[in-house]
């Protein structure tokens, strides 16, 4: 029963989902590489920028057990959410990690699990636990091109994702700031000496990542509704691709998750849909087993 | 005996006494989960603190040991004092199965691994209907008995409880304090060093692997037959993280640590929930506060407010940190 157009339909959409988790992913590794920890929160930032987003999107929403009337331009609205969310992340910076920055990780693990339990039960007080339809600019639509149906949304995925790989490369590589990034990154106490404000520094990372997953919710919510628990899955997967990529690299991240979305369309379709949201793990557990180092692994370097 | 043996003996003496002292049945169903949590967290803590390998696959291990003794004593027959052992068996064997190729990985690759295997986990219970009756989960799981006497009020089930912990936590020193605790000790200090002084690294990673499992599923088989349902959703990520929480938020190094991190936020939710709605959010907001306030945990905290109670100061948890950079 294969299927060329149906295959070539799942491999589109399996590579915009992918996309979404090549975003999260490096949300992740950002901050993984400026300070060594891993932050699980990350999923709640795709979930509650979407929240705040979907609530001066529609004519009315309920907050806070009351009808809302906010309705702004949709170009507003995602604006508003970025800045919103850039001040979020500083917060987060500055509550969550700077007081535990020399601690190890586990106590920064411990306090961004609790950011996240935090975050998700005040998505539930502020909106109600029903599922929310978000609007896509282009609703459901889909673009027919020679018996392909594609989605309009996730085509807009693809492209958008392109676009932030792109500016995310110029910004690294050409730069400055870019440059104290990675410096940072590399190596924390020899950039403190060349001058590098590493604190501002790790600030700015956090904000840029929880700017990708904000734009990660903002551009996966129409295909999903949005829940309090649509991080929860999504950020796991990401970090499975992430490993799978060979964690730290970028270039990895950007690969191993369009592969974990593709494969995983393929598979709930051809061998299991039951065991869809498995596929993901069995490739981390398979790759983690043969080749730690991910597929494009870069060795992961050793900080003393 | 000494005078401390002597105050442990009455302790645990006097919490026997609770379900005489405790009359509402909703709180005394809310004990006897945080002592069978305590169990799960003295596992984790044996795997974490003792021997510094990080694991988000408990709750797995707890929904294995659950499902196994579920499964035998309602398909079988069994009685759920031949079953609860049949799960930690089960446990142990897959925990051993799974940990052996895992513990290469360390740190944060570890961690992630696990993640992997406790989600495809809970997808074999939520899908493998023939064995798990899927979503809907088992039920009439039976109580234990003690000759004509069924332990099925949580007044009774209680001592159930109270002895695996007991038994737990005895387990968990005699280990502690052994040869093979001291080897654990020396694997979460240093990996290289361990190995250079003779002690076989991967075997004792995953013998602690292994005994994290066999509490897991232990506390499963009792938790199963005294809610006598069971369903996918109690052994979630999110289940295996809240038992990473209480560790830590205990103090990960000591048993007493892990004892009472389970205890305490098992009651923390009941204490919240006057404020209703936002208790939860509440309980998040109060992680992230006692993480950054109370760097060794309860424990070491109380060590700190009680300056007499001195005992070798117990590792702090950022001795886990350089096996997490040797990944």
């Amino acid at each position: 029963m294969f299927d060329l157009s149906a295959t070539l339909q799942l491999i589109v959409s399996g590579l915009a989902m992918g996309a979404i988790y090549a975003l999260v992913a490096l949300g992740f590794i950002l901050i993984y590489n400026a300070v060594g920890v891993v932050n699980f929160a990350q999923g709640d930032f795709v979930m509650f920028p979407s929240f705040i987003a979907v609530s001066f999107i529609l004519p009315s929403v309920i907050v806070f057990g009351s009808v809302m009337h906010w309705q702004l331009p949709i170009i507003a609205v995602y604006l508003l959410v970025l800045i919103l969310m850039a001040g979020f992340g500083l917060l987060f910076n500055r509550i969550a990690y700077y007081p535990l920055r020399d601690r190890g990780w586990l106590p920064v693990v411990i306090s961004t699990i609790g950011v996240s339990i935090f975050l998700r039960n005040l998505a539930q007080i502020v909106w109600g636990s029903q599922p929310i339809v978000f609007p896509s600019p282009f609703a459901l639509q889909t673009l027919s091109a020679g018996g392909l149906h594609l989605r309009t949304q996730d085509l807009l995925i693809l492209g958008v994702s392109a676009l932030l790989i792109a500016f995310q490369f110029v910004l690294f590589e050409r730069t400055t700031l870019g440059k104290q990034m990675r410096a940072t990154a590399q190596d924390r106490a020899t950039a403190q000496l060349l001058g590098i404000r590493v604190d501002r520094i790790v600030a700015i990372t956090f904000i840029y990542s929880v700017l990708l997953g904000a734009i990660a919710g903002l551009l996966v919510s129409p295909i999903f509704t949005v829940t309090k628990e649509m991080g929860g899955l999504i950020s796991l997967k990401a970090f499975a691709a992430s490993i799978v990529g060979g964690f730290g690299s970028i270039p990895g991240a950007i690969i191993g998750g369009l592969l974990i979305g593709v494969v995983e369309n393929l598979g709930g379709y051809y061998i299991s849909s039951d065991y869809k949201d498995a596929i993901a793990f069995v490739i981390l557990i398979g790759v983690l087993l043969l080749r730690p180092s991910g597929l494009f692994g870069e060795r992961v370097s050793e900080k003393a | 005996m000494n005078r401390r043996a002597t105050l442990v003996a009455l302790l645990a003496l006097a919490c026997a006494c609770i379900p005489f002292v405790l009359h509402s049945q909703y709180m005394l169903q809310v004990t006897d989960t945080a002592l069978i949590y305590a169990i799960v967290v003295i596992g984790l803590g044996i795997l974490l603190g003792f021997a510094g390998q990080m694991s988000l696959a408990q709750a797995a291990f707890f929904g294995i040991g659950a499902y196994s003794s579920a499964i035998a004593s309602t398909t079988l027959g069994l009685s759920p004092w031949i079953s609860i052992p049949f799960g930690v068996l089960v446990s142990v064997a897959i925990g051993a199965g799974v940990g052996y190729p895992a513990l290469r990985l360390s740190g944060h690759y570890l961690a992630l691994a696990t993640i992997g295997f406790g989600i495809i986990v809970q997808l074999v219970f939520i899908n493998a209907r023939g064995l798990t009756n899927g979503p809907d989960g088992i039920n009439s799981i039976p109580p234990p008995h003690l000759g004509t006497l069924a332990l099925d009020t949580y007044q009774t089930y209680f001592y159930v409880a109270y002895g695996a912990l007991l038994l737990s936590i005895y387990i968990a020193w005699r280990v502690k304090h052994s040869r093979i605790g001291r080897a654990f000790e020396a694997i979460r200090e240093n990996e290289i060093a361990a190995q250079a002084m003779g002690i076989n690294v991967t075997h004792y990673k995953v013998l602690a692997f292994v005994l994290a499992s066999g509490f897991g599923g232990l506390a499963g088989g009792v938790i199963a037959h005294m809610t006598r349902f069971i369903s996918p959703d109690s052994y979630s990520f999110d289940q295996s993280v809240i038992f990473l929480v209480m560790l830590v938020i205990g103090g990960s190094a000591t048993i007493t640590g892990a004892v009472t991190g389970a205890i305490l936020l098992t009651f923390l939710p009941e204490f919240l929930r006057p404020l209703k709605d936002s208790y939860i959010m509440v309980y998040g907001a109060a992680v992230v506060v006692m993480v950054i306030f109370m760097p060794e945990g309860i424990v070491g905290l109380v060590r700190r407010l009680i300056p007499t109670y001195q005992t070798p100061p117990a590792a702090p948890m950022r001795a886990t940190s350089n096996v997490a950079d040797s990944a």
